[in-house]
């Protein structure tokens, strides 16, 4: 204890902290400023990295970030207002060097300056939620220079000027402009939109609108939109070279609105240029100009269409009515289906093949092709003629592209049945004539048709086809059975045709000669021997015959000629002059078909193996006819045709079309009764939409008909009405 | 003089080094060292004959430059053993390498193959509340009304003290930003949410709860972070019955969603709450209730429904001592089911494909021997990474694997107490202690080079 107190001393604690010179803040920081002016002075060769590095670092560590940052932001705002002063000096085009050379110090400044701030970035401005060195450095120059009253104008200006006496032909430094615009994207999108974009959208729809206005009054609707594509094209190359990638569909869509959606319609319909006189001159390069700037502004494309459709309706409904073209059917279709071939062709070059196009065409077509309701017969009398003549010599695939070309046609017809009835009709004259130039294209189209309608549309024809080659089998038997018996008469080829399944009208047959009445007769045995219960009826209207014939000079001719006219010929086996009267009695050939017939052997030159007396073209109840010795020909075999109109007649018409009503009746009926059935109550307008879409495919039936029909089916008590409500029918079971 | 290109000399604090600007690359220009060698630096590109000559002083320490230099070329952190951490960090983050270190000093977690690397202690007493990792590699912990951060480098920053408000959870959002959720007093019109600065300490906003446009105070309970919408979660109880689960846009601050309590399903009192991205609904689990009845939940926020539920209201009627009680719950997406575990440590699974099952025990029981029979047990706690189980009881967390939830590693250190909770996030387990306030920090190594 005394020991302690003798020693009586104590270590002082310190009185006062240990404290940092207190400018060293000051003194550390000025140097720092003092490196951000050489810097901004291009004089930072002499400047050390590691030892400002180390200063920011100190500083920041012993808590003077908040120091060192206003600092920076102070230098930086007084360098770059000194930089503002010097841009705002630069006279005229040098404006724009200026400030591209100051802004490309600036960021090489920038980024000597973040270097050694770098630690402040990564610790201070992080833990205290600042700007970081970077983009202040961006939000200095934003506020400083571009936002600069004097800069802001006159920066747009130039830029607006630049890019105006670019869209009028002159040469002007996109690298310069690339570096702007670059400088406005990279101080943030909004600079960019709001101090450039924006305006410039502006000032192009200014421009563009002027532009248009002149163009479409001196040019032509091609020129036009040569010009247009022209100009859409440049801006995006404008934007590719210099603006920013997001700009492109801002331009392009003011070009659009400017130049096409405000004139689409103008250019649509300009006279001798427009839509419809490309379409007539099949101007496709055109055409695809048109297509592909018009897709991109709203209702571009249906504007087309619509055009397009009407003008299709228009040039449809005259190739359909026009009398001069209603003569020859074949010409007819062959003149729809050149039509259809230069539409298809215009979309798909020019349309690129555009499905609602597509759709557009077909309803035109089947728009016009239903005007005309013999439509059904000339596309069948179209196929006839090609199946007979028109398809010799030519490759099979050709064969079948005209047969599917026909087939788009008969798809858009709406009374199909009537087409069915027509193509049957000229089958059967096809098949019994032997003109039908190939089975297998007679059987490809059928098929065709059973594909597009269904088995029941084809199993008709296909009869016809399967009744020819039994007819074939027939015939060998006959003669193989028959062969002593019948010697060296007449050959007889016999057809026989299923009723129902061939157009055959109840004609009463004529009176034959004797010898052929004999072997018919024996085939008649001989069929219904093998076939029991069956029945014969001779169709002699639809025969053909061989015959031979001597003439005056001794000259021997094989005749080709229809039964009809076989028998008349053979009547002048016995005599040489024979009246008309007596023709008539003596054949019972009906007098319509007689004279058809005499006039094809005694007025057509160079095959008039009869004389007539008078002489004049048409037949008179009272001619005299006589064997014509003196007939002479070239050839050995003379094929003597009838003098048959290939179209119907008005009559005829009228005929087919009614028969075609009435085989209607019982199709309306049974589709009323399958709806009735499976819904037992409805009323009359869901019947008559409900027939009307299950008739669709064969034909569209008349309102009028259906409601006789479901009159008649209540007279026969399958339906009734309801007792309450009389727009009711209801089904009884 | 080929050779010699490319060579740079360092003077570090008088030491010479040399190596090439290819190492240096390694660094990325925004490094100190980028920008040194950098172009606007060098002005003047030297001859040849001077290139040797030329050298960069650094004022640094030599030793921690060799060391990051090591680095640099090979990509591998070797830190002699006199070497403290924390000068290490501080000069990587001189030199702007601490990214560096950072992704050099660990590697992807694998419960396998965990490390103890430290253990932490802090001045409050015993018993915290929870440990909750963050995704650097940060933790904060919550004790009473506090909660202390710490960041990757396990550097303590200011706490966050709540004036006496007991913490119920926390959330580490970021390295700035800590969520809390914390109890109100009757009265004060405190508690609730908010999220602090981990710098400062400081609140910077407070979550809000309006229910028909009115503001109104109330109790969070248990926090998830949504993990790919920046959303969070949040059991509240209101003071009118306003029970349920809100929601927050974690980068606006503002109330997005709050789901009702249905009733049967105990929301607002939820212990447990997991988003499960695959299938975009919230996991809740009410383990310790009002009621006698445990609720686990799969919560729907898009049309407002519980998809799936499950309760132990049949089983626990005559609730005696030995029932086996759900403690905690955690759901496996992989596996389409919810693990749980009870007093005894048993694990148990609850299938999530069928709503009605019950509860799957595996039996562990001879791990369970250990329980030391006076010890101050704590509740265990479960946790999944990877498709890796964890589980914690007493002083220790086994990991199990595969579809069989084999055992196959157990993490123990020998003082602390038991475990109270842990934590896995960032590529880095943590374990808080009961006993002593004192949490571990488990890592994997980087794996091998060859």
């Amino acid at each position: 204890m005394s020991a302690q107190k003798k020693r009586n001393f104590k270590i002082e604690a310190f009185k006062h902290r240990v404290e940092l010179d207190p400018n060293y803040a000051e003194r550390t920081w000025k140097v720092l400023e003092h490196a951000i002016h050489e810097i901004y002075n291009h004089n930072a060769s002499g400047l050390s990295f590691e030892e400002l590095y180390r200063n920011a670092y100190n500083m920041v560590l012993h808590k003077y970030g908040e120091k060192l940052y206003t600092g920076l932001v102070n230098t930086m705002t007084g360098h770059l207002k000194e930089i503002a002063r010097s841009i705002e000096a630069a006279q005229g085009d040098f404006f724009l060097e200026e400030l591209n050379v100051k802004w490309g110090d600036h960021n090489k400044a920038l980024q000597m300056i973040r270097d050694i701030l770098m630690y402040m970035d990564r610790t201070f401005v992080h833990s205290s939620h600042k700007t970081p060195v970077h983009e202040l450095g961006l939000n200095i120059w934003r506020d400083n220079i571009i936002h600069s009253s004097k800069i802001q104008t006159r920066l747009l200006d130039m830029l607006l000027d630049l890019i105006h006496r670019e869209r009028t032909g002159e040469v002007i430094n996109r690298g310069l402009m690339r570096n702007i615009t670059k400088m406005l994207m990279d101080l943030g999108s909004s600079v960019y939109q709001e101090d450039f974009e924006k305006p410039f959208l502006e000032v192009s729809a200014s421009f563009y609108s002027v532009e248009s206005q002149q163009l479409i009054e001196c040019c032509d609707c091609g020129e036009y939109l040569r010009k247009a594509e022209r100009r859409l094209s440049e801006e995006i190359e404008r934007v590719s070279h210099y603006l920013d990638v997001k700009s492109e569909v801002k331009i392009t869509s003011v070009v659009e609105g400017e130049m096409i959606a405000n004139h689409m319609q103008r250019l649509v319909h300009m006279e001798n240029s427009g839509l419809v006189s490309m379409l007539v001159d099949d101007k496709y390069e055109d055409l695809s100009r048109m297509y592909n700037l018009f897709r991109r502004v709203p209702n571009g494309l249906s504007t087309i269409k619509d055009v397009m459709n009407s003008h299709l309706r228009e040039t449809g409904k005259q190739l359909v009515s026009d009398p001069e073209k209603l003569k020859d059917p074949v010409d007819f279709v062959q003149n729809l289906l050149n039509e259809k071939d230069k539409y298809d062709k215009i979309i798909s070059k020019a349309f690129n093949n555009d499905k609602t196009f597509q759709n557009a065409l077909n309803s035109s077509f089947e728009y016009f092709i239903n005007l005309n309701n013999r439509s059904p017969e000339f596309i069948s009398l179209y196929v006839d003629d090609k199946l007979r003549k028109g398809l010799k010599g030519v490759s099979e695939e050709d064969v079948e592209v005209v047969l599917d070309k026909v087939m788009m046609l008969f798809r858009y017809l709406q009374e199909k049945d009537v087409f069915e009835k027509y193509y049957k009709q000229h089958l059967a004259k096809r098949l019994l004539s032997g003109k039908s130039v190939s089975d297998d294209t007679e059987r490809s189209m059928i098929v065709k048709l059973k594909t597009e309608c269904g088995y029941q549309f084809t199993s008709k024809l296909e009869g016809m086809f399967t009744d020819m080659k039994t007819s074939v089998d027939t015939m060998q038997g006959f003669y193989a059975s028959q062969y002593s018996e019948i010697g060296d008469g007449p050959t007889l080829a016999v057809q026989v045709l299923t009723t129902g399944s061939w157009p055959t009208q109840p004609n009463a047959p004529c009176n034959l000669p004797a010898e052929i009445h004999v072997i018919c007769e024996k085939f008649r045995t001989y069929y219904l021997g093998t076939h029991t219960g069956r029945r014969l009826t001779w169709q002699t209207n639809m025969g053909t015959a061989d015959i031979k014939a001597t003439f005056g000079m001794g000259q021997k001719h094989e005749l080709n000629v229809s039964t009809y006219q076989m028998c008349i010929l053979m009547l002048f086996n016995s005599v040489d002059r024979l009246t008309y009267g007596e023709i008539e009695q003596a054949t019972e050939i009906p007098p319509s078909d007689l004279k058809r017939c005499l006039q094809s052997l005694a007025c057509v030159k160079g095959k008039n193996v009869l004389r007539k007396e008078p002489m004049s073209k048409d037949i008179a109840e009272d001619d005299a006819f006589y064997f014509n010795d003196k007939f002479t020909s070239k050839f050995i075999k003379v094929k003597i045709g009838t003098v048959a109109a290939q179209k119907e007649s008005e009559p005829e018409k009228q005929e087919t079309r009614q028969r075609v009503e009435e085989d209607r009746k019982p199709q309306i009926e049974a589709a009323i009764v399958r709806i009735m059935k499976s819904r037992r109550v409805l009323d009359h307008n869901t019947i008559v939409t409900e027939v009307t879409s299950q008739l669709q495919s064969r034909f569209l039936p008349n309102p009028v008909v259906i409601k006789k029909r479901i009159e008649s089916l209540i007279e026969r008590e399958f339906l009734e009405r309801d007792k309450a409500d009389r727009k009711l029918y209801r089904y009884l079971a | 003089m080929a050779s010699r290109r490319g060579r740079i000399r360092f003077n570090v604090g008088g030491k010479i080094f040399e190596t090439t600007a290819t190492t240096l690359a390694n660094a990325g220009r925004h490094s100190m060292l980028g920008a040194l060698l950098d172009d606007s630096w060098n002005p003047r590109q030297p001859a040849e004959g001077e290139a040797a000559e030329a050298e960069y002083f650094i004022d640094r320490n030599p030793a921690c430059f060799a060391v990051l230099l090591d680095l640099l070329r090979t990509g591998e952190l070797h830190v002699p053993p006199n070497m403290p951490e924390k000068l290490l960090n501080r000069e990587a983050l001189f030199y702007g390498l601490l990214d560096q270190v950072r992704a050099a000093r660990w590697g992807p977690f694998d419960g396998n193959r965990l490390q103890l690397v430290d253990s932490v202690s802090g001045r409050a007493p015993g018993d915290g509340t929870a440990i909750r990792a963050g995704p650097d590699g940060g933790c904060c912990v919550a004790h009473g009304s506090m909660v202390h951060v710490y960041d990757w480098m396990l550097e303590e920053h200011r706490p966050i003290s709540l004036d006496y408000q007991q913490v119920n959870d926390v959330g580490y959002i970021d390295a700035e930003s800590i969520v809390i959720s914390a109890r109100e007093r009757l009265g004060k019109g405190d508690g609730g949410m908010g999220v602090f600065s981990s710098s400062t300490g400081e609140l910077r906003h407070r979550f809000r709860v309006s229910h028909y446009d009115q503001v109104k105070s109330f109790t969070a309970g248990a926090l998830s972070l949504g993990s790919s919408d920046y959303k969070i979660f949040a059991s509240c109880k209101g003071r009118c019955n306003e029970y349920g689960i809100g929601v927050w846009d974690q980068i606006t601050g503002q109330q997005v969603d709050f789901f009702y309590e249905p009733p049967g399903c105990c929301l607002g009192d939820a212990d447990k709450l997991q988003w499960l991205d695959g299938d975009k609904c919230l996991m809740v689990a009410t383990l310790f209730p009002r009621t006698d009845n445990c609720f686990i939940g799969l919560l729907d926020f898009r049309d407002k429904s519980v998809i799936w539920s499950w309760s132990d209201a049949g089983t626990s009627v005559s609730l005696s001592l030995d029932e086996k009680r759900v403690l905690h719950a955690i759901a496996i997406e992989d596996s389409r089911s919810i693990c749980v575990v009870n007093q005894y440590d048993d694990l148990g699974f609850i299938d999530l494909r069928s709503n009605a099952g019950g509860v799957r025990w595996s039996s562990r029981s001879k791990l369970t021997n250990r329980k030391a029979p006076n010890e101050e047990s704590c509740y265990p706690k479960l946790a999944t990474h990877d498709g890796q189980l964890f589980s914690s009881m007493n002083d220790g967390i086994s990991v199990f694997c595969g579809p069989e939830r084999v055992l196959t590693s157990t993490l123990r250190r020998s003082y602390g107490g038991s475990i109270c909770d842990f934590s896995i996030g960032g590529d880095r387990l943590f374990a808080l202690h009961s006993e002593e306030n004192v949490f571990d920090v488990w890592e994997t190594p980087p794996s091998p080079i060859i």
